[in-house]
């Protein structure tokens, strides 16, 4: 008995496209914002004018976000960006009872735990100022430079997956763009799909 | 344990391996080999056939049993998720296929959209058996596949699965044959109707024309990423075309030619359209 299949046109996987909620625009002033981070500080956007920013939307119990973090991946970003000046801005959008909810201490252990290297781990509990930004996975990533503008938003990089064997393969867009702007190069990737777990919003 | 999703039992699958254990051991022809299983997901090795047809092409199929509300991916997983994969170690002159994908279930969860499976899936793949396979031995085949399943939470998983078949002159049906029927019902016939790409307003349009066209269309999906949001779209009659209009993706770069869609009616037949930009011929048809 032969059953006839029709068979679907093989394709690489990619993940994120949505134009369901607005948000910012490569080219365009990145929104200010204030938040709480791990250690009870009050961190906004705009205090860091006349630097570069890196946002990146985290939640620590995602298979993709571990994938990068457990794999050194993402601490060695942070640590590179930081040390040539650029300020990383971790956030959780995570709300109240859901996956990756953190309190200042968790926090403060999540970065420990992986030897992380952000500026700052925010708090954004309520969402805003994820849905602000159109954040929609964790990861998500944003660039900002000294002058405010968004340069690049998008996926950590190119190839969607929970498996680390799959890094050495991939193209790192932040530190490819972060390479870029320093150089006074155009960014050769402004923005990808990005990939991972949904942002765990509440209600 | 984070979360109370304890509802497939936990004894059945140890059982499960158990059985197959013995199964391989004494040798019994059996069809369906090994099942894995955590508490949000099961998957099986299985064949539609209990043996292997030298020259013919066998299906076998990635059985998939999720836990109530938990999910894994179509080729195109939507909004977050990554499809299914799987790798295919086969004996020498055996060729695998792609996979057979059944029209997909729309998850909506909330600000994204997903396209997957849920209660019991499987996911077919047809086997070419090479015309010189001895009657009489047996092949094994090899699988490994990789999911990534949902429900709030995600979690990958793998499983290197086997099948153990005799190579005969003819085969039987085997214990999964329903879900093999299920999926070819569930499969995309191909459209008798031509499909064409409308840019509108910062839409992007889908005229399907032709007679007999579904008469209930229930939904559409998009084959290829970055093309078109993964929200549902909508779906009108209009002047005798069936017109899909969905929001154009954040991440569109070019226009796929063609462009493929899986239209679902409410009777849940499906088709696979492929969409072009250009005027389609109507001189041959």
């Amino acid at each position: 008995m032969s059953l006839r299949i029709s068979i679907l046109a093989a394709f690489t996987a990619a993940v994120v496209s949505s134009g369901a909620f607005a948000a910012v625009t490569v080219g365009s002033a990145a929104p200010d914002f204030s938040l709480p981070d791990a250690n009870g500080k009050t961190q906004t956007l705009s205090q860091y004018k006349g630097k570069t920013v890196v946002l990146e939307w985290n939640n620590p119990g995602c298979p993709f976000v571990q994938k990068h973090y457990s794999s050194g991946n993402i601490p060695k970003q942070q640590a590179d960006a930081t040390k040539e000046g650029v300020v990383w801005l971790t956030i959780n959008s995570g709300a109240s009872g859901k996956q990756g909810h953190l309190d200042n201490a968790g926090a403060q252990a999540f970065v420990a735990q992986y030897h992380a290297a952000p500026s700052a781990y925010l708090f954004d509990g309520d969402g805003k100022v994820g849905h602000l930004y159109g954040a929609k996975t964790t990861p998500h990533m944003y660039i900002v430079d000294a002058g405010g503008t968004l340069r690049y938003m998008g996926g950590i990089d190119s190839i969607a997956s929970t498996d680390k064997d799959d890094l050495a393969k991939a193209t790192q867009y932040v530190p490819q763009a972060l390479a870029e702007l320093k150089a006074g190069k155009p960014i050769s990737v402004k923005t990808s799909e990005p990939y991972g777990c949904a942002v765990k919003y509440g209600p | 344990m984070r979360k109370p999703f304890a509802v497939l039992p936990v004894v059945l699958p140890v059982m499960r391996i158990f059985a197959a254990a013995f199964a391989s051991l004494l040798t019994v022809s059996i069809a369906h080999a090994t099942a894995v299983a955590d508490e949000h997901l099961e998957v099986e090795l299985v064949g539609a056939r209990d043996a292997l047809v030298p020259g013919q092409t066998a299906w076998l199929g990635l059985r998939l049993k999720h836990a109530p509300q938990w999910h894994t991916y179509w080729i195109n997983p939507g909004d977050s998720g990554l499809p299914t994969k799987l790798a295919w170690t086969l004996p020498a002159g055996y060729a695998a296929g792609g996979i057979a994908w059944p029209a997909p279930k729309r998850f909506d969860l909330g600000e994204l959209t997903n396209f997957g499976y849920d209660g019991e899936a499987l996911l077919p793949v047809p086997i070419k058996v090479p015309a010189d396979a001895a009657i009489g031995t047996r092949a094994h085949l090899a699988l490994e596949a990789k999911w990534l399943v949902c429900h709030e939470e995600c979690i990958p998983g793998k499983a290197t699965l086997v099948l153990d078949l005799p190579i005969a002159q003819t085969a039987a049906d085997a214990p999964y044959r329903q879900l093999f029927t299920d999926a070819y019902t569930a499969q995309p016939q191909p459209a008798p109707w031509p499909a064409q790409i409308r840019l509108a307003g910062g839409r992007i349009e889908i005229a399907v024309r032709g007679t007999d066209l579904p008469a209930a269309p229930h939904d559409v999906f998009p084959v290829q990423t970055r093309v078109v949001a993964n929200a549902p779209p909508h779906i009108e009659t209009r002047n005798g075309e069936l017109v899909i209009s969905f929001a154009k993706s954040d991440y569109f770069t070019t226009m796929p030619k063609p462009f493929d869609l899986v239209l679902l009616d409410r009777s849940a037949r499906s088709w696979l359209l492929h969409a072009d930009s250009t005027e389609p011929s109507t001189t041959h048809r």
